[in-house]
């Protein structure tokens, strides 16, 4: 064992002063020092994305760093989400989305997806869909198929938009009118033409994906 | 797997790495650590010293100067990818930058570690080749330049030296005529490429090519240049039949290996399809052609 050093992270609002060895990586100190087993370890070479967590608002993957080199930073990890101000009943609004979505089957893979979720909202709160494959391309889940992962961020988008809007008409007058969140009649396939696919079960994986996005230079 | 236990130091100037890099036993320089930190814990690599230029500050830019692109040691891939200056004039790095790898990794990992790290299926050192770039070195004697061409040596191996540090890798600011693009294969997003061709052409005021650089990525044992597809460009007008030779001279020279993604004829005739792709965004984007149908 070599020498170990002394390092301060902010994580998730409280200051961690602990002591580390160069050698550890900051996804072991998360886990093993700071007793926060919400941050996984999938790969261990920096494939699957289990291990994601926000350093200083960015998403990274905690196994490919070192604690050191955090040392000084806010670190985020899913532990964080019932606390954050946007959260309601102990949940936060992305939380809510994989319970309410059924995003996740195992669950190994939703803290790195609630996190890089997090970032991709916070740079931009309305995300295509295209947006959020894209935000969430580093993180690999083996059971869910992505889809409902993908239906889960857009709820937590809608959500969250609700949530200004209603602080902004509680500002502007004293009342507002809730929006019509009852459930949708059934209306089988896409019969409207507007990309969403239903089967009409509650629980829809939303079928195939039918979103043929390429952009320049990408040949997958 | 941990990594064996190493001494980590943090130098805030470019001085001051340097006379780390000099005074220190076989030290190994940590960037991004998107390639290292997985060596280290596999224990690929074992270094007693790890030089971590994170905190130069001074080494963080993505700028234009003295007729140069220049791409300081600590520019992510990320900074690449949303650079409003790349969007506008650099249509090859633009290509580029959302194709390497992940979005948590493209927040971390530099360009510049990812030429020094010079695995041949890294994407940025095949764009230093069709650019014409160049790799500064600053070690115990100052500033050297390397050309790209002279950069490569072998898989992971280059001409830089143990106690050299990297801090920039630039190529020409593009002239009036000229265009730029990047094409990449892949089998799903984030991966490395099964192939990839960059490209870059300057006209001449006729139309007729001035001047073709085309670098390979992932067919070869380092990024590569294809000089006689470059050669059979230059003087030429474009048209859709000289693409085509230019392709398949490009997949002449490439020396791609069978793996578990696709065998090696399969992968060659991939780099003539990417080579006639680029060539064709290139031309488009230097103002010399206009495609109406995609190829
Ligand atoms: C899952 C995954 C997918 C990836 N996909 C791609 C991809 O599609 N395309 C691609 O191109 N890359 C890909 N990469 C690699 C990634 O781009 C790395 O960021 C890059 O190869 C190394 O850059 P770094 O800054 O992280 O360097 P580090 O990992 O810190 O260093 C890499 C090597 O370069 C040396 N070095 C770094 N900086 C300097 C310097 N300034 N001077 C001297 N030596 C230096 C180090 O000593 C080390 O040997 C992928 C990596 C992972 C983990
Ligand atoms: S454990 Fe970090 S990416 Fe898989
Ligand atoms: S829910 Fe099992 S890995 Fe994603």
């Amino acid at each position: 064992m070599s020498e170990t050093r002394e390092i301060t992270l902010t994580v998730n609002g409280t200051e961690q002063t602990i002591d580390v060895e160069p050698r550890k990586l900051l996804v072991h100190a998360i886990r093993e020092d700071l007793d926060m087993t919400g941050t996984h370890i999938g790969c261990d070479t920096g494939n699957c994305g289990a291990c994601t967590v926000l350093v200083d608002g960015e998403p990274l993957k905690s196994c490919l760093m070192f604690a050191v080199q955090a040392d000084g930073s806010a670190v985020e990890t899913v532990e964080g989400m019932e606390d954050h101000p946007d959260a309601v009943d102990d949940l936060h609004p992305l939380q809510e989305g994989f319970h309410e979505e059924h995003g996740l089957q195992c669950g190994y893979c939703t803290p790195g997806m609630i996190m890089s979720g997090k970032a991709l909202l916070e740079d931009n709160p309305d995300p295509s869909e295209a947006e959020i494959r894209e935000a969430i391309s580093g993180n690999l889940c083996r059971c869910t198929g992505y889809q409902n992962i993908v239906k889960s961020i857009e709820y937590a988008a809608d959500k969250l938009a609700d949530g200004e809007r209603d602080d902004a008409e509680a500002v502007a007058a004293d009342g507002g009118v809730a929006a019509d969140d009852g459930p949708a009649e059934f209306d089988g396939y896409d019969v409207d033409g507007d990309g969403e696919f239903s089967c009409g079960a509650e629980n829809c994986c939303g079928g195939p994906s039918t979103d043929a996005t390429h952009r320049g230079g990408d040949e997958r | 797997m941990k990594s064996a236990p190493f001494e980590h130091h943090q130098p805030t100037s470019v001085g001051e790495a340097v006379s780390l890099l000099e005074s220190l036993d076989g030290p190994t320089v940590l960037s991004g650590g998107q390639s290292l930190v997985p060596m280290l814990r596999f224990r690929l690599a074992n270094p007693d010293v790890v030089v971590d230029i994170n905190g130069i500050e001074e080494l963080d830019y993505l700028h234009e100067d003295d007729g140069y692109l220049k791409i300081g040691a600590l520019a992510r891939h990320a900074d690449v990818e949303h650079s409003d200056l790349i969007a506008e004039k650099y249509g090859s790095f633009a290509d580029a930058a959302p194709l390497v790898a992940d979005p948590q990794i493209r927040n971390r990992g530099t360009v510049v570690g990812s030429v020094a790290q010079a695995d041949p299926k890294g994407d940025w050192g095949s764009l230093l080749i069709a650019h014409g770039g160049e790799v500064v070195a600053h070690g115990p004697d100052g500033e050297r330049v390397i050309p790209a061409d002279e950069f490569f040596l072998l898989p992971y191996d280059t001409s830089l030296d143990e106690d050299e540090l990297i801090t920039e890798v630039r190529i020409p600011v593009p002239s009036e005529r000229e265009g730029s693009a990047y094409h990449k294969l892949k089998r799903k997003t984030g991966d490395y490429a099964m192939a990839g061709v960059g490209v870059c052409l300057r006209f001449d005021d006729d139309g007729v090519v001035e001047s073709a650089g085309i670098g390979m990525t992932a067919v070869d044992i380092t990024n590569a240049r294809a000089s006689d597809a470059e050669d059979h460009l230059e003087g030429e007008r474009p048209s859709p039949d000289l693409f085509e030779e230019a392709g398949e001279l490009a997949a002449e020279q490439s020396h791609p290996e069978s793996d578990e993604h696709g065998d090696a004829a399969y992968k060659e005739r991939m780099v003539d399809v990417l080579t006639q792709r680029a060539l064709g965004d290139a031309a488009e984007r230097a103002g010399v052609v206009r495609r109406t149908v995609n190829p």
